[in-house]
C-alpha cells in the first residue's frame, strides 16, 4: 500500500465516519 | 374512506428505515468494484464529489416533497406532483414514482430470495460440497433452475426460498409503517451493522494467509483498493461510474423516500434525517463495502484474480467468488452463512420500502384500507414475479433492472429537482426545507439545488443515453430466440404502466366529483 493510498482510505474514513458521528449525534442529542 | 394517515414513532424509525431502503446489496458488491476498476482511491474524489452535489441534494428533495406531500394526504408522487405543480399532466408523470418501485420489487424480491436460500446452505454445509469455482458456479445454476445437475434437479428449492421472502415481505407491510416497517428495520439495521463489522474485521486481520506468498497481505489487498491512479480522473468513464454509484447507493430516484416521507408530521425535521440516512448508507459502503469482497479476494487470488473478480458482476462476486473464499477460512461456514445473512437483511429492508409507494397509492389516492391493498398488490406481485423466476436465462431480470432500476431512476431523479427548484420554485422550496430543521443547511446548497444537480443529472442522463440506452432499445447485444422474452417484459411494464395510470386519472375523476358536489 503506497503512501498515497494510505492517505485517501484515510481521509476517506475519517470524512464518513465524521459524518455519522456527527449527524447521529445531533438526531440522539434532539430525541 | 381513507384511513387516518400513520406516522412514524420516532426519528431514529424513519432515519434507519431509509438507511435500510438504501443500504443494500450494491454497497457490499458493486462500490468496491466500481472502486477498484476506476482508479482506486483517486475513484473517491469523483465519488465524494458526486454525494455533495447529487447525493445530498436529492435526498433533501425527495424527503421534503415527501413530507409536503404528506400534509396533503398523498403519499407517492401522483398526488405529490399535482399537490406542488398543480397543473394536469403532472400526476400521469408522477406515476413512475409508483411503477419504478414495484417493477424493482418484481426482480430484486427473487434476488433476496437466494440470499436467504444461501444463508441456509452456508449454515448446513451443504453449499461447502461444491469445492471448486466451476462447482460453485454449477451450484448457482443449478440453483437458479438455469441448469440440472447433481446439486438441484429443478428449481423447487428455489422458488421454496422464494415464497418465504415474498410472505415475510409482505408480513411487514401488512403490520403497518410503525408496526412492520419500522420495528424491522430498528432490529435488522443494527444486526447489519454488526455482522458486516463482523466480517471486515475478520478480513482485515487475515494478515498473510500463505506464507509461500508474502506478496498476498492484507495490506497490499488494501493497497490494491486505495492506491491511486490520478491518470482515471482525466477519464468521463470515471466521473460517470462514481455519480452513477452515488445514485443507486442512496436509493434516490425510485420514490421510496417520497413514501416515507410522507409519514412524517408536519414540523418533523428532514434536513437532519435525510443527511444521517444518507452518511449512514456511506458507512455501510465506503468503510464496510470496501474491506470485505476485494481485499479478501486478493489475498487469497493476487491482483489479476481479484481484477477479474471485480469485473466478473455482482452475482458472481456474490454467490461464487465469496463463499470459495470463506470456504478457505477456518470456520467458514459460519463467515459464508454471516456473509449471505448480511446480503438478505441488506435485501430485506430495501424490498419493504419498494412494495410501500403501492400500497400507499391504492390507500390514499383510491380510499382502499392498507391491509385490503397489501393483498391486492401481494396478488398482482406474485403473479408478476413469475416470469422473472421461470424466464431468468432469457434475460427477463436484466431487462426489468434496466429499465426500472436505471433508466427510471435518472429520469424520475431528473423531473423530481426540476419540480423542486424550478416548477415549486427554489424559495419557496427552501422555506419547506427548513421546517423543523435540527441543522442550519448551507444556503449555497440553493444553487447547487437549482442549477448543479440539474446539469449534472442531465449530463448523466445524455451521456448514457447516447452509450448504452440505443444499443438496449434495439436490442443489439440480445440473441434472437431471447427476443419475445425482452418484448415480454418491455409488455409487462408497460401494462403495469398504463394501469397505474388508469388509476391515477379515475381516482381524480371521484375526487373531482366529490369537490363539485354542493
Amino acid at each position: 500500500m503506497t503512501s498515497g493510498g494510505v492517505i485517501f482510505m484515510a481521509l476517506s474514513w475519517a470524512l464518513v465516519l465524521g459524518l455519522v458521528i456527527y449527524s447521529f449525534w445531533k438526531v440522539f442529542r434532539s430525541e | 374512506m381513507p384511513e387516518r394517515r400513520e406516522h412514524w414513532g420516532s426519528k431514529l424509525g424513519v432515519i434507519l428505515a431509509v438507511a435500510g431502503s438504501a443500504v443494500g446489496l450494491g454497497n457490499f458488491l458493486r462500490f468496491p468494484s466500481q472502486a477498484t476498476l476506476n482508479g482506486g482511491g483517486a475513484f473517491m474524489i469523483p465519488y465524494f464529489v458526486a454525494f455533495l452535489l447529487l447525493g445530498i441534494p436529492l435526498m433533501w428533495v425527495e424527503w421534503t416533497i415527501g413530507r409536503l406531500g404528506g400534509q396533503h394526504g398523498h403519499g407517492t408522487a401522483p398526488g405529490m406532483f399535482d399537490a406542488i405543480a398543480r397543473r394536469r399532466l403532472w400526476k400521469y408523470v408522477g406515476t413512475i414514482g409508483v411503477l419504478g418501485p414495484l417493477m424493482i420489487l418484481v426482480y430484486y424480491m427473487y434476488i433476496e430470495s437466494w440470499t436467504l436460500g444461501y444463508t441456509w446452505f452456508a449454515f448446513t454445509g451443504e453449499l461447502f460440497t461444491a469445492t471448486d469455482q466451476d462447482a460453485m458456479k454449477a451450484f448457482l445454476q443449478g440453483y437458479q433452475g438455469v441448469a440440472r445437475n447433481e446439486f438441484f434437479d429443478g428449481m423447487g428449492t428455489a422458488y421454496g426460498f422464494f415464497l418465504i421472502a415474498f410472505v415475510v415481505n409482505f408480513y411487514f407491510i401488512y403490520r403497518g409503517v410503525q408496526g412492520g416497517v419500522e420495528k424491522l428495520s430498528r432490529w435488522a439495521m443494527p444486526a447489519l451493522l454488526l455482522i458486516g463489522i463482523l466480517l471486515a474485521i475478520r478480513v482485515l486481520t487475515l494478515g498473510t494467509p500463505d506464507p509461500a506468498h508474502p506478496e498476498l497481505s492484507i495490506r497490499n489487498a488494501l493497497g490494491f483498493v486505495w492506491n491511486p491512479d490520478f491518470g482515471a480522473l482525466g477519464q468521463a468513464k470515471v466521473w460517470l461510474a462514481a455519480a452513477g454509484q452515488i445514485f443507486f447507493t442512496l436509493s434516490v430516484g425510485i420514490g421510496v423516500i417520497l413514501t416515507y416521507a410522507s409519514f412524517l408530521k408536519q414540523n418533523d425535521d428532514v434536513a437532519l434525517s435525510g443527511l444521517t440516512a444518507a452518511s449512514t448508507n456511506e458507512f455501510c459502503e465506503v468503510i464496510l463495502g470496501g474491506s470485505v469482497v476485494i481485499p479478501a479476494a486478493f489475498v487469497f487470488l493476487g491482483a489479476v484474480g481479484a481484477q477479474d473478480v471485480a469485473a466478473s458482476g455482482m452475482f458472481n462476486l456474490g454467490f461464487v467468488t465469496m463463499p470459495m473464499i470463506f470456504a478457505k477460512l477456518p470456520l467458514g461456514f459460519l463467515f459464508a452463512g454471516l456473509w449471505f445473512l448480511l446480503l438478505f437483511i441488506a435485501g430485506i429492508t430495501s424490498s419493504v420500502s419498494l412494495i410501500l409507494p403501492a400500497v400507499t397509492f391504492l390507500s390514499d389516492e383510491l380510499g382502499i384500507s392498507r391491509r385490503r391493498a397489501t393483498i391486492l398488490l401481494a396478488l398482482v406481485t406474485f403473479v408478476a414475479c413469475q416470469p422473472v423466476i421461470f424466464f431468468l436465462s432469457h434475460g427477463f431480470l436484466d431487462e426489468l433492472d434496466f429499465w426500472a432500476g436505471t433508466f427510471f431512476l435518472v429520469l424520475f431523479g431528473t423531473i423530481e429537482i426540476i419540480l423542486f427548484g424550478w416548477v415549486f420554485g427554489i424559495d419557496k422550496a427552501w422555506r419547506e426545507l427548513e421546517v423543523g430543521a435540527l441543522i442550519r443547511v448551507p444556503d449555497f446548497y440553493k444553487h447547487i439545488i437549482k442549477y448543479v444537480t440539474p446539469i449534472y443529472l442531465l449530463a448523466m442522463l445524455g451521456v448514457w443515453g447516447y452509450q448504452q440506452f440505443l444499443p438496449v432499445i434495439l436490442m443489439e447485444n440480445v440473441a434472437p430466440a431471447d427476443r419475445p422474452y425482452i418484448w415480454g417484459a418491455r409488455g409487462l411494464i408497460i401494462m403495469l404502466w398504463v394501469a397505474v395510470g388508469i388509476l391515477v386519472h379515475v381516482s381524480w375523476r371521484r375526487r373531482g366529483r366529490r369537490e363539485a358536489r354542493p
